[in-house]
């Protein structure tokens, strides 16, 4: 307990020691104020005591605590701590890895009574100091301003810390296992970065295709109710003709010139039901293919961390337990041409919502997102233990 | 053997510890060195020949290839008995952002020393090796020297049994020498063991009590320094003028200077021996300039071991390759 305390105090030193850490805190510190100077009214926006008309963020659309709740989630934490704040962090700790296993300084660490997989992961946990401490206090500051300013005080909002800490940990491990093999400090910047972006890359490929694919059904759904349809009226025009044939043949005469304009409309249908089943394969097809590319990609981000989930969920929690509202002034008759079809916008993100809740629960960001974490600390715990120094 | 069979007096009692880097580099080959309990040990040899590495080892920041031996009665590698050796590595850093103090605390608490101890020792050791005035300030502004003391203080704060210190007075000035000497000794008083390895001869010939002379990852040489030089013990004897023409016969070695005047040199350390020669060269009417007893010293015992006897050249530095294959044992 003693050592760990130690190796606690040591890296608070060293957040104390670094500038970016305080002008990070400093920006945080003028993110909270300008998050407090702006509310909204009956009229739209207001920014300390002035009114600015914009009805999208009036209280008639948005209710003031959640006009906050929305601001904190997307732009406090979607934008400002899990890209901009965490962009300033991982350049900030790129050195920590690097400047401990360097020659001079190991040997000093290595030679206390302290086991190396120990050591190795007390200093990661140290590591994720800096954003523990700046998520804290952005987050604590915002739901200070939210119960004050917009008169709600939900304890849901300290979610956040947590979440927050969580997705800074996929890349600190990274970055981390980085810094102790190159032992570069620029190697560890960059090394994480494009690992960032290459994940985020496999993120957005797994959502896009399964909004492909959830296209692709409704799609598919459509087309084989217009066959279902097609289908019947054929049958009845096929019906029709057939009777009206009968009648002929049983000698009705006046009933040729109706017979042939019947047979042309049974026959356009007839061929409109080819077509539709054409299309229906062929829509099918589609289907297929953008099922089997999602499963790729939702294959590969299910090893992968996935640092906008895990984001994300500070949203899906919001609206699931802090009863926080999203803004939607989409019609429910309006249609989208998305990946070549036309589907109602409404229904396609209720679908989406429903996979999106079955493929990418709660359990399946964060458990495999962790797993993958483990197994990155594993292998550095490996190395740092059988390494010479 | 076991443990119990081991000598208590031993801090450090190695046996056959072997290293083998990467591309057959064999750093150790089979290591045998003991340092006692109250004594300061001394580990030189020249660059390359493995003495860090070896250090190293016995602190387990290097996995030896294979290892057995006891560090303060312990096996090799065991972690808690690290709470009883101090260790100032070559070039140690300690980070920028620490004082002086927060350094050494630092160390302490790694060791598991309590709070209040650390922090009352903390302020000892930084008054014994002359830092009381710069405790408080970052170590980023310190010099080498400075560096140095407060590392030595590092490595005391534990109060430990065995003191492993590699170069410590790198860049340190005469007077700060002085100082770490009379630290090295007093951590002897206390009875604990100080390992030592320097580059310095001079200086570890006036402290050590044993030494160990390690060449291209071999022990060359071990014991106190009074064993290692005793067949250099001699006689010199200056006289003016050649050398009488009976030297070789009388089995001694004469050396000629410019100056017109012989040193005639007699191996052993009987002085009954000598008065024969002295007689003889007074009868002959030899004027006999001066006369001592001496014996090689550290430096030129170093030079003895490191001199290729093939070649008669220094061995260069570096450790040796190896092709026989090696067992792992860790």
């Amino acid at each position: 307990m003693t050592q760990t305390l130690a190796l606690f105090v040591d890296a608070y030193r060293e957040l104390n020691h670094r500038k970016l850490f305080w002008v990070t805190l400093a920006i945080s510190a003028f993110i909270v104020v300008a998050f407090a100077a702006v509310g909204n009214d009956e009229e739209g926006l207001t920014i300390f005591h002035w009114s600015i008309p914009f009805p999208f963020v009036s209280t008639a659309f948005i209710p003031r605590a959640d006009f906050y709740k929305f601001i904190f989630s997307t732009l406090g934490v979607g934008f400002w701590l899990s890209w901009i704040a965490s962009i300033i962090a991982l350049v900030s700790t790129a050195s920590i890895f690097p400047d401990f296993v360097d020659r001079g300084s190991i040997d000093l660490m290595l030679s206390k009574p302290i086991g190396r997989a120990r050591l190795f992961l007390t200093k990661f946990a140290t590591g994720l100091m800096f954003a523990a401490v700046q998520v804290t206090v952005f987050t604590v500051a915002a739901f200070l301003v939210i119960g004050i300013r917009g008169g709600d005080w939900e304890p849901w909002l300290l979610i956040a810390i947590p979440l927050v800490v969580i997705f800074y940990s996929y890349l600190f491990a990274v970055q981390a296992v980085i810094g102790l093999v190159t032992r570069s400090v620029i190697a560890s910047v960059i090394g994480v970065m494009l690992f960032w972006m290459a994940i985020s890359l496999v993120q957005s490929g797994d959502t896009v295709t399964l909004a492909w694919r959830v296209t692709q059904e409704i799609t598919v759904e459509r087309r084989q109710a217009r066959l279902e349809t097609l289908s019947e009226n054929a049958a009845r025009y096929e019906s029709e003709r057939l009777e009206l044939s009968e009648k002929v043949r049983a000698g009705d005469e006046s009933l040729e010139e109706e017979l042939a304009e019947a047979t042309t409309k049974s026959d356009l249908r007839a061929a409109r039901l080819i077509d539709a089943r054409d299309e229906l394969m062929d829509e099918e097809e589609t289907l297929e293919i953008a099922a089997r590319v999602n499963d790729w990609f939702h294959a590969a981000n299910t090893v992968l961390p996935k640092t906008g989930e895990t984001i994300g969920l500070l949203e899906r929690l919001l609206v699931k337990y802090a009863g926080l509202t999203i803004p939607d002034d989409s019609d429910p008759d309006d249609s989208v041409r998305q990946f070549g079809a036309m589907v109602g916008e409404r229904e396609f993100k209720e679908r989406m919502a429903e996979a999106l809740d079955e493929s990418h629960s709660y359990l399946w960001i964060l458990g495999t997102s962790l797993g993958f974490e483990a197994l990155v600390l594993g292998f550095g715990v490996w190395r740092f233990s059988r390494r010479d120094f | 053997m076991s443990t119990e069979e081991r000598d208590p007096g031993l801090a450090v009692d190695l046996h056959d510890v072997r290293k083998v880097y990467p591309r057959k580099v064999e750093a150790l080959r089979g290591i045998r060195m003991e340092a006692r309990r109250g004594e300061v040990f001394g580990l030189l040899g020249p660059n390359g020949a493995g003495k860090s590495t070896l250090v190293k080892i016995m602190l387990t920041v290097v996995r030896p290839t294979m290892a057995s031996g006891t560090i303060l009665g312990q096996p090799i590698g065991h972690k808690p008995t690290l709470a009883r050796v101090g260790y100032l590595p070559e070039k140690h850093r300690f980070p920028d952002y620490l004082t002086g103090r927060q350094a050494i605390e630092l160390s302490g608490a790694l060791a598991n020393v309590g709070r209040s101890t650390r922090k009352a020792r903390a302020l000892e050791l930084l008054e014994l090796v002359g830092m009381s005035d710069w405790g408080d300030r970052l170590v980023g502004t310190y010099s080498k020297g400075m560096m140095q003391r407060v590392g030595i203080a590092a490595a005391m704060v534990a109060e430990p049994d065995l003191v492993v210190l590699d170069e410590p007075t790198d860049g340190v000035d005469p007077v700060g020498r002085k100082d770490i000497r009379d630290i090295l000794l007093r951590i002897r008083e206390r009875g604990a063991c100080v390992f030592l390895n320097s580059h310095l001869l001079s200086e570890l010939e006036v402290v050590c009590d044993r030494v160990a002379i390690l060449v291209q990852g071999e022990v060359a040489a071990q014991g106190t320094i009074g064993e290692l030089t005793s067949d250099s013990h001699r006689y010199e004897i200056r006289i003016q003028g050649p050398p009488p023409p009976w030297v070789e016969e009388a089995g001694l070695r004469s050396e000629s200077g410019d100056d017109g005047e012989t040193v005639l040199v007699l191996p052993g350390r009987e002085s009954a021996d000598v008065q024969k020669f002295i007689d003889r060269l007074r009868g002959e009417s030899r004027v006999i300039l001066s006369m001592n007893q001496a014996r090689d010293s550290l430096e030129d015992l170093f030079l003895k071991f490191v001199k290729d006897p093939e070649t008669g050249r220094n061995r260069l530095p570096g450790a040796a390759r190896t092709t026989a294959p090696t067992r792992v044992t860790s």
